[in-house]
């Protein structure tokens, strides 16, 4: 199996791994995929306010690419208005760091986990505010 | 040798893939290619041709010597993919009444689909599974064992976990019912003693590069009287069993790496190795060693890192030459069929690796081998905190059988 540069680089350093430590103000939502057969798991959490993502952080159990693939959506994210995490395009990420398409079906999982943070966050508006 | 991630020159711990030529190898190999050296075919009558035969004579004495057989009872071939699948076709070839086959779920690929493609030829196949610890049961084996069965094919040391199976008992069991048994020995020479006559083996499978010589030749050895058809045809070489000019140079690499491959000299080195990286990996927290340590050949550990996708542990190993106990496809891991038929889940099969050591590995390589593991494993399981269970599970919903490192 080869590995970009890109591929190695955020394996090694994974930007926008873990979880969002004290989010201060909006909302905060998470989803997960995975697939048993393909051996991946992803989970997202994302912090919206006002109709902005302010961080975007994941965990993975999974391949480089897929680690790595998950690293470039969270930064991408970043920034972004929430609607992306519907419309995020994982093979543009694919493209971007150069992973074989066989493995587009695991990073599949990476758009399904991020529109599972939508779905939250959607929730999350409903619901009446305390007090 | 730099073990930094990404050098290009990882550690190699991959002995049980294959193995760099012995110098002595090489010198005695050079020997027979020139014009000023034993070029000549060995089936001719002339002195040159006689020179030749005589260094194909001496190779065949010294391999024969490593595993206590009758030297005229080997067959030369490519290698142990050949002569498996001699073994297994030619047998049941000859065979005329007995049209069965026994053999494990743990064998080489060379076996197991040999012994496929014989099936699909209307052999019935009884494929014997091993325990939790990665060994063939004797009695288990004996009772697949049926009027009609022709051959009973068991390897000797497993590729991917190292556990020694029971060949003696397994041979006791075939000669009480007159069936030959065929034992695949590749990873069995020069790791522990290997003695045909001792063991009350019928035939055995041979390779050269597993024991620093060269890829390419290895050789079948035959007890005489057993019955068996050649694969190959247009020849009278080698009794008509393997027809062609014999290699007299791949020959006498072998016969010279057999020669030096003693497993006394050897094994308590290759012993060291092992148990030194079994003890330093116990220090990470979930780890387990696939089969029963205790029964294992000293030049492979395989051990399962439940919790990391094994993919992605090679790659953060990869100052390491290591392999996994797997066939990785592209997008759909494949488990090692040895370590799910040991009971592992899919997720601890992939994440499973197999180090194997050679006569030149070092005790400073495998500290170092240590180290990296034990900085990749739990940065890896760092960023998957929280996946499912199905992720750090060792075993297909049953309890961990032998083999835990605690």
């Amino acid at each position: 199996m080869e590995y970009s540069f890109d591929v190695e680089r955020r394996f090694d350093s994974p930007a926008g791994a873990g979880n969002i430590e004290a989010p201060r103000g909006g909302a905060v939502a998470h989803g997960e995929a995975e697939d048993r057969s393909l051996n991946v798991w992803i989970r997202f959490e994302v912090q919206a306010d006002g109709g902005t993502i302010r961080e975007a952080r994941f965990r993975a159990f999974g391949c480089p690419h897929t680690i790595a693939a998950a690293s470039w959506a969270a930064e991408a994210l970043r920034g972004a208005p929430v609607e992306a995490l519907r419309s995020f395009d994982v093979d543009a990420a694919r493209r971007a760091l150069n992973v074989p398409k066989e493995k587009l079906g695991k990073l599949l999982r990476i758009e399904d986990a991020l529109r599972a943070c939508a779905e939250r966050l959607t929730e999350a508006a409903l619901e009446p505010l305390e007090g | 040798m730099s073990a930094r991630p990404g050098s290009a020159t990882p550690i190699y711990l991959d002995y049980a893939a294959t193995s760099p030529v012995r110098e002595e190898v090489v010198a005695e190999m050079l020997g027979c290619l020139g014009k000023d050296g034993a070029f000549a075919n060995p089936s001719s009558t002339h002195a040159l041709g006689r020179a030749a035969a005589r260094i194909v004579a001496q190779a065949k004495v010294r391999i024969a010597a490593r595993i206590g057989a009758d030297p005229d009872g080997l067959v030369f071939t490519s290698g142990a993919t050949e002569a498996n699948n001699l073994a297994l076709v030619g047998v049941l070839g000859a065979s005329r009444a007995r049209r069965h086959l026994v053999t494990t779920l743990i064998e080489h690929k060379s076996v197991l689909d040999c012994a496929r493609a014989l099936e699909a030829k209307g052999t019935e196949v009884t494929y014997v599974r091993c325990g939790p610890d990665g060994i063939v049961d004797p009695d288990a084996l004996e009772r697949a064992i049926r009027p009609d069965t022709a051959l009973v094919s068991v390897m000797h040391v497993n590729n991917e976990t190292g556990m020694i199976q029971p060949i003696a008992e397994i041979a006791s069991r075939c000669r009480a019912r007159e069936i030959p048994l065929h034992v695949d020995a590749a990873q069995a020479v020069g790791k522990i003693p290997v003695d045909l006559r001792a063991l009350g083996v019928d035939l055995c499978s041979l390779t050269a590069h597993k024991v620093g010589g060269p890829k390419g030749v290895g050789a079948l050895w035959i007890r005489p009287g057993i019955s068996i058809e050649p694969m190959l045809h247009g020849g009278e070489q080698q009794r008509g069993l393997r027809p062609g000019t014999l290699p007299t140079h791949q020959i006498a690499g072998m016969g010279k790496a057999f020669e030096l491959a003693d497993p006394e000299v050897e094994g308590p080195h290759l012993a060291d190795l092992r148990r030194r990286l079994r003890d330093a990996l116990a220090e990470i927290d979930d780890v387990h060693v696939n089969g029963d340590f205790d029964r294992g050949a000293p030049h492979i550990l395989n051990v399962a890192f439940p919790g990391v996708d094994g993919e992605a542990l090679r790659f953060a190993l990869r100052g390491l030459a290591v392999s996994a106990g797997s066939a990785c496809m592209a997008d759909s891991p494949e488990a090692s069929h040895v370590l799910s038929t040991m009971g592992l889940s899919d997720a601890a099969a992939l994440a499973s690796i197999r180090f194997s050591f050679g006569p030149t590995t070092t005790a400073d390589e495998i500290d170092t081998a240590a180290r990296l593991i034990a900085e990749a494993v739990p940065r890896l399981r760092r960023l998957a905190l929280g996946a499912p269970a199905w992720c750090r599970e060792l075993r297909s919903g049953r309890a961990t059988g032998p083999g835990g490192l605690r």
